[in-house]
């Protein structure tokens, strides 16, 4: 039996997590059908989502790629002065995404070295689907990189240790013992990127209005025809984005339970 | 055989040590806490790396830190290490955790027995979590076993159970120890687990190995004071011209008896049960003796005690031959900062 406290702080916490809901419950009753109906049915409605699918998808494997194993080192503090590198990190998540996106025409720019590089192969890092994804991967590293720093830093280094006694190389010992103990946090920190990959608009709308993903598509909707046009895209950047992040909470939360037989 | 001579360099001082443990030989490295038994056991293992070492095992060279260089990474070196955190992967199952070390040993009579032996065999669909501190140690004693090691680093296994199940996991270890005929090395800070375990004892302290030799040989007849300090004398009274007797609490009989050893009287000055024992507490000239007796005494009360056999010294220094003494003048002192023995001696 709960006592009168415990009901006061039930009570108190139902009320701030029903405001941290209020803006996705003031989406839910603002939107008619005939709105999502208009706004989904115009010709290339959809483009926006794919743009965004696409660009996600491409900007998760990059941080796959290159987020890894900078995390991995971060957290055994195999680099020289690893304050240093973390402090690198904290500072490009403390940069507000705008000023990422300004920042990244003096770095990608078609006047810069490596915005004439990439126009030797017919690129550019501007306004291009790879400048869609570059400022996608400037806007949700931090969020993997710290993420899955927290998660290979609680895999306790005396089992990798043990792994590597028993006979495992240091790939294997990865394998088998690293990768499958911080697979929760690891996945934890994959759907909070693609979350920030998703609803990337600082940064993206200075380097890369076109092509138009669904946090442009609600911007321009806004300004050219209003509220109304503007939310049925913010439903469906919510029913992309989440489904990762809810999926990869459930699989986190079932493989701890496993753990614990 | 495996084969240590190393030198590891630690922030208070450098561990150094030399020994070797034959096949079917089970060492015990026994110290207080901080002494480097556990650093040895690691750079055996290839988890530290040495400032010099020259390591073998079975005729196989592990580490050699001279011409031609060689440092073999622990996947290679058949070093079976189990740690007072018996180290089971929580993802995996008991079956898989036992198998981890060598995955083509299936369900096969060898991991069924091997099972059965450790008590285990009912577990092996349970997760880690699961697994009383007991259990837990069971299965990685099992998986060090089946991973078919060279060589059995046992550091502080034992630590937090129960004594009986201690005994149960000692009586088993030495019995797979002698089947398998791999050397085997126990790091204690618990004499009486060094002396259940070993067939030989080494008595580390602050980096250096002070005396090696049998488990009894070293606790009746210990090279030096801080020998006969670690392995429970705790008074060291006035003997013979200048020479000191290490008094244990357990090696005292009651009343007179110049035979026996060394009479001493005191006064008693406490007095507390110790199991179906009491340990008194007695002045006896400048020291404090304690000594475990059947009875109890009141404070106050006047003593006479025996230390049977008791060990002689220099004070603070090493021991001497008490044989030598009746027949030749005496030894001149050793300083209390020389090693009495020298490393590996």
């Amino acid at each position: 039996m709960r006592s009168f406290s415990g009901w006061l702080g039930v009570l108190g916490t139902g009320v701030i997590w029903v405001a941290l809901l209020g803006p996705v419950i003031a989406l839910s009753t603002h939107l008619s059908w005939s709105a999502i109906k208009s706004s989904l049915s115009a010709p290339g409605a959809f483009d926006p989502l794919v743009v965004s699918a696409e660009s996600g998808a491409i900007t998760l494997g990059v941080l796959l790629l290159i987020g890894t194993p900078l995390a991995w080192a971060l957290a055994r503090g195999t680099l020289p002065f690893p304050r240093v590198w973390e402090i690198g990190v904290l500072a490009s998540l403390l940069l507000p995404p705008l000023v990422i996106g300004l920042l990244l025409i003096f770095l990608v720019g078609p006047y810069t070295a490596i915005g004439q590089l990439l126009s030797h192969f017919n690129l550019s890092a501007t306004n291009t689907f790879l400048a869609l994804v570059i400022a996608q991967v400037y806007e949700s590293a931090p969020y993997y990189v710290l993420g899955a720093q927290a998660a290979f830093a609680s895999v306790d280094p005396a089992l990798e240790q043990q792994a590597a006694l028993l006979g495992d190389r240091p790939l294997r010992v990865f394998r088998r013992v690293t990768v499958p103990l911080a697979a929760p946090g690891l996945a934890m920190a994959m759907a909070i990127a693609w979350a920030r990959a998703m609803g990337a608009f600082g940064a993206v709308v200075i380097i890369a209005y076109h092509p138009t993903g669904l946090p442009l598509q609600i911007w321009t909707s806004l300004q050219e025809t209003g509220l109304p046009s503007a939310l049925p895209f913010a439903l469906v950047l919510l029913v992309v984005a989440l489904p990762l992040p809810i999926a990869a909470y459930f699989w986190s939360a079932r493989a701890r339970g496993r753990r614990r037989g | 055989m495996l084969e240590v001579d190393v030198e590891v360099d630690r922030p208070e001082f450098t561990v150094r040590a030399n020994f070797s443990v034959a096949a079917g030989q089970r060492l015990a490295l026994f110290g207080p806490s901080g002494a480097g038994k556990t650093t040895l056991l690691e750079v055996v293992a290839g988890l530290v790396k040495p400032r010099r070492a020259v390591i073998s095992l079975a005729g196989k060279p592990l580490t050699s830190t001279t011409s031609p260089v060689i440092a073999l990474p622990p996947w290679r070196r058949g070093v079976g290490l189990l740690r007072q955190d018996p180290g089971l992967f929580p993802h995996l199952s008991v079956r898989d955790n036992l198998r981890y070390g060598r995955t083509s040993a299936g369900d096969g009579d060898e991991f069924r027995r091997l099972a059965s032996t450790l008590g285990i065999d009912g577990l092996l669909a349970a997760m880690p979590a699961r697994l009383s501190g007991g259990q837990a140690h069971r299965v990685a004693l099992g998986r060090l076993l089946l991973s078919r090691c060279d060589t059995l680093l046992l550091d502080e296994p034992y630590t937090g159970l129960d004594a009986s199940l201690r005994r149960t996991l000692t009586e088993l270890v030495i019995t797979l120890v002698a089947e398998r005929n791999v050397p085997a090395i126990l790091v204690a800070h618990e004499l009486a687990e060094a002396q259940a375990f070993a067939d030989q004892l080494a008595v580390l302290d602050r980096g250096a190995v002070l005396q090696v030799g049998d488990p009894g040989e070293v606790v009746q007849r210990p090279a030096s004071c801080r020998v006969a300090e670690l392995v429970g004398y705790t008074a060291f009274v006035p003997a013979d011209d200048g020479t000191v007797a290490g008094i244990h609490p357990d090696r005292i009989v009651g009343g007179s008896h110049p035979a026996l050893g060394q009479v001493l009287e005191g006064e008693v000055t406490a007095c507390r049960p110790a199991g179906v024992m009491f340990e008194l507490e007695a002045a006896v000239g400048e020291e404090t003796v304690t000594a475990r007796m059947p009875g109890p005494a009141s404070i106050g009360q006047p003593l006479v005690i025996t230390a049977t056999d008791p060990p002689i010294f220099w004070p603070g220094g090493a021991a001497i031959d008490r044989a030598a003494i009746d027949t030749a003048p005496p030894l001149e002192l050793t300083s209390p900062e020389t090693p009495p023995f020298e490393v590996g001696e």
